[in-house]
């Protein structure tokens, strides 16, 4: 009983929390919201056994891709003062998007006809998953992490590509109306 | 059920613990600071000035609360308080002694690691919410600072893992007891990776030569300047918090935890956490602040390339060293 209302709460934070992600005005709130679903995510799977995937959630979603995703909005985007406005043109085809995909889920969940009975599932731990990755599949695993460096190499040389040509003198002046305050 | 009763228990126990030493660390801080600098610190308040702590909290308490015009109210309250809560959070996962843990989780390594990287959102959402200038490069630069330094951190925390094959802090320590403390033997990569554990940690608490976040002198307060009374105390206090958590990690890590010689127990964890925390405001009051640049050529150009190696040769020695497991 104290599971399903822990999951309950739970859920709600985490549906709540991305309900907010896209409806809040101001971009670095939305941001910071996005933090709280990801952890309510994480919170998730701790409650079901997967500890190892909670910790690694919060350690590079929250720690990593949200805070990236706040400076990409400071840096990117002119703002006044506190309020980075977020500029949401698709509402409906969002709305259809979700419902459908909603939708999909589902009918399959539904459909599925093994989750009605009580699984006894083992639990995976730190352990077992460094076994699977680095002994039975370290093949996909290495491959995976060279197409990762791969990634990181083309974003690195796009990023200096661009900076190539301008110099110095030739960068505009610093806006003077970045930050009021 | 029983669970949460045991949580709780540790949780009143390990906030009034750190609570006080945090109140006696003022003192001493102070006190230390004083000495180094041919001084004599605090003396007026009590014997040797041992109320000054008391005296410097209902100073700060009794503060007017101001908060600015257009900043950002609901951030601008959150902020201190997360700061507390995710700099209190590894403490659930370090045993004291070898009963006195809040929970002795699977992925203890990893929970701490995780807790430290949500320190960043506070830190960056107070200099965000104040709407000042100061505030919000402070921010920046703490983002910045401790996205760098977790990459280190992450690194050599992984040779305990590697060494003792478990993330379980509790198994940690006691593979340390039964054969050696990490930071003594294998020498190297144990004191190497100790000593960019106690550098990263240093970063991580923006702790001097690290406190570019907050830099007086050039930053005015950085991300704490718009923040009078409680609040600042409050981000006062995570600061102490995360140095002294940052601290017990250390020692349980590498140098045994509870272990040592005649009557291991509780008491060589305090000793050892104590220590480590003495060590912090030793460098604190020895070394000068570095510049931005400096701080990022440090990390990436020295402590990462070091760290890396310093994994590749815990996994040699588990590998290739007999009886080393």
């Amino acid at each position: 009983m104290s599971a399903s209302i822990g999951f309950g709460f739970v859920a709600a934070c985490a549906v709540l929390s991305a309900l907010f992600v896209v409806r809040v005005k101001n971009l670095v709130h939305a941001a910071l919201w996005l933090g709280v679903t990801l952890i309510a995510t994480a919170g998730l799977y701790a409650m079901l056994d997967a500890s190892f995937l909670a910790g690694v959630q919060v350690l590079l979603y929250v720690g990593g891709v949200s805070v990236l995703m706040i400076f990409g909005v400071m840096i990117t985007r002119k703002h006044d003062g506190l309020v980075v406005e977020a500029e949401s043109t698709s509402g409906p085809r969002g709305v259809f998007a979700a419902v459908g995909l909603f939708a999909v889920l589902a009918t399959s969940i539904v459909m599925t006809p093994e989750l009605d009975g009580a699984v006894a599932v083992e639990t995976v731990t730190a352990r077992h998953l460094g076994r699977s990755l680095l002994v039975d599949h370290v093949l996909a695993f290495e491959v995976v992490s060279l197409l990762l460096l791969i990634a990181i190499i083309g974003a690195v040389v796009l990023a200096r590509r661009r900076d190539h040509g301008v110099e110095r003198k030739e960068l505009p002046a610093p806006r003077r109306e970045e930050v009021s305050s | 059920m029983s669970g949460l009763v045991h949580g709780a228990q540790y949780a009143v126990m390990i906030v009034s613990s750190l609570l006080a030493v945090i109140a006696i660390g003022i003192w001493f801080e102070r006190k230390f600071a004083g000495r180094m600098q041919s001084r004599l610190g605090p003396t007026i308040v009590g014997p040797v000035g041992l109320l000054q702590p008391l005296a410097d909290v209902v100073k700060l308490l009794q503060k007017e609360d101001i908060v600015p015009k257009d900043a950002d109210r609901a951030l601008f309250d959150l902020a201190p308080l997360l700061a507390v809560l995710f700099s209190l959070g590894a403490a659930a996962v370090v045993p004291f002694s070898p009963t006195a843990v809040a929970a002795d989780l699977d992925i203890g390594v990893l929970f701490i690691l995780a807790i430290g990287a949500l320190m960043v959102i506070p830190t960056f959402a107070a200099g965000w919410a104040s709407n000042n200038k100061f505030a919000l490069l402070g921010g920046m630069r703490a983002v910045a600072q401790s996205v760098s330094y977790a990459v280190p951190l992450v690194l050599v925390v992984m040779v305990p893992v590697i060494l003792s094959g478990s993330m379980r802090v509790s198994e940690i320590v006691t593979f340390q007891s039964e054969h050696h403390w990490f930071a003594v033997w294998p020498i190297i990569p144990g004191l190497p990776a100790f000593a960019l554990f106690f550098i990263a940690m240093l970063a991580e608490s923006n702790r001097i030569p690290f406190d570019i976040p907050e830099a007086e002198s050039e930053l005015v307060a950085g991300i704490t300047t718009e923040y009078t009374g409680a609040k600042f105390v409050l981000f006062y206090m995570a600061e102490y918090v995360h140095t002294l958590v940052g601290s017990a990690v250390g020692a349980a890590l590498f140098l045994g935890g509870w272990d040592g010689p005649f009557k291991p127990g509780l008491h060589w964890m305090v000793l050892k956490t104590l220590l480590l925390f003495t060590a912090v405001y030793w460098v604190r009051w020895t070394l000068l602040r570095f510049r931005s640049d400096q701080l990022m050529d440090l990390c990436w150009k020295r402590l990462v390339p070091i760290a890396v190696g310093l994994v590749f040769l815990a996994a040699a020695w588990v590998q290739f060293v007999p009886g080393a497991r």
